[in-house]
Formats: C-alpha cells, sequence, structure tokens
C-alpha cells in the first residue's frame, strides 16, 4: 500500500519536471571548449579529476571512512562476543 | 558446498572481469571510465571467486589489503599537496595538456575503491567462515 502511494507521488511529481533547455549555459560551453587544455578526451573524467578534484577528493574520503568504520565496529563487536 | 558449474564459471569469468577492470582503469582519460568504475570492476572480479570458491588463500590474501585502501587515499592527498606547492592551488593539474596526472589519479583511486570494496566484501562474506 505504501510502495503504491509512493509510486503515485513519485508520478505526480516527475510530470511536474519541465525540460529545460540548458543548451546555452555558459558553464557547459566553458567546459566544451576547454576541456583539451586540462589533458584528457573524456570530458566527464576532465570535470571529476581536474576542475572538480577537492570534490572527489571528498568522495574518496566517504568512502574510505565509511570501510573503515565498518570494519572497526566488526572487529569490536567479534572481540565482545567471544 | 558450491557445485562444480559454478566453480567453473566463475572461474572462467573472473580473469576477463578483472582485464576489463583494469581497462576501464587506465583508458579513463580517452572513453568512458574512469577510477571508480575500474575499481568496482576488479573487486567484483575478486568477488567472484570469493563467492564460488571461499578458499582460504584468498582470504589470507585479503587480510592485508585495507592497506591499499590506506595507501590509495595517501597518495591521492599527495598529489593534491604536489600540485599545491608546485602549482600554487589544491590539486592543481601538474601538467596541463596530457593526461599523465589523470591516469596517476585513476590508478590510485582504482586500487583504493578495490582495496575498499574487496575489505568489505571479504568482512561480509568472511566472518561465518572465520568462526566455524
Amino acid at each position: 500500500m505504501g510502495l503504491v502511494v509512493l509510486t503515485c507521488l513519485i508520478l505526480i511529481s516527475s510530470l511536474n519536471l519541465q525540460h529545460e533547455d540548458k543548451e546555452d549555459s555558459p558553464i557547459k560551453e566553458f567546459y566544451e571548449e576547454h576541456h583539451e587544455e586540462a589533458g584528457p578526451d573524456n570530458l566527464v573524467e576532465a570535470i571529476l579529476l581536474d576542475y572538480r578534484a577537492y570534490d572527489t577528493f571528498g568522495e574518496v574520503m566517504v568512502l574510505y571512512i565509511a570501510i573503515t568504520g565498518v570494519l572497526i565496529l566488526g572487529k569490536k563487536r567479534k572481540e565482545g562476543s567471544e | 558446498m558450491s557445485s562444480i558449474v559454478v566453480k567453473t564459471a566463475g572461474r572462467a569469468l573472473a580473469p576477463f572481469i578483472l582485464i576489463y577492470g583494469v581497462y576501464v582503469t587506465l583508458f579513463g582519460s580517452w572513453s568512458p571510465g574512469g577510477g571508480f568504475q575500474g575499481g568496482v570492476l576488479l573487486a567484483s572480479g575478486i568477488m567472484l571467486i570469493l563467492i564460488t570458491h571461499s578458499q582460504k588463500e584468498i582470504q589470507r590474501l585479503a587480510q592485508d589489503i585495507d592497506w591499499f585502501e590506506t595507501f590509495g587515499a595517501f597518495v591521492f592527498l599527495i598529489v593534491g599537496l604536489l600540485g599545491l606547492l608546485l602549482g600554487g592551488a589544491f590539486f592543481s593539474n601538474l601538467w596541463p595538456g596530457s593526461p599523465t596526472m589523470f591516469i596517476i589519479l585513476d590508478i590510485v583511486i582504482s586500487l583504493k575503491v578495490f582495496a575498499g570494496i574487496v575489505a568489505l566484501s571479504i568482512f561480509f562474506f568472511g566472518v561465518e567462515v572465520k568462526t566455524s
């Protein structure tokens, strides 16, 4: 029942999404024209590791902290049970 | 525990998955892909062997694999600090116009994600084997 309600809500809210034309966005033109200066042919790679490298660093650290936390918690639980 | 069909299929498929992971990692600058995707592909290859075989050698090998995760995160930080020292900004591109830095960062991120996911899967698959 809750799943049906959730699906209906998502469908209704997705009807309100309009396809806005963002083709004349200046940041897109900048990336398309200048990513060759950064290095790679892959535009996504250029954004991910050059323009937004600090963001990627945060992403890496989030994964690192999450996995370290899971391993530490599991180790503690195992020692406690023994 | 697992049948011979599952074991043979896992052993046959895992090298191709690993090679594809290495390809996605190294060619992230020219084709769709990158460090995160390549690392997860590599980890899925190891996970396939883990699920189908669950041998003790793999688990012992994976005991120390979380060092690679720390290594990856550390080298990523070192590259960023080198950019700060030599280029004047955090994560500034040391070789503009060439994909050198992207390949280094891709390999480092791939190692890190690979080690992290493998350590997690070892942890979740391996607890039951260790205690029994």
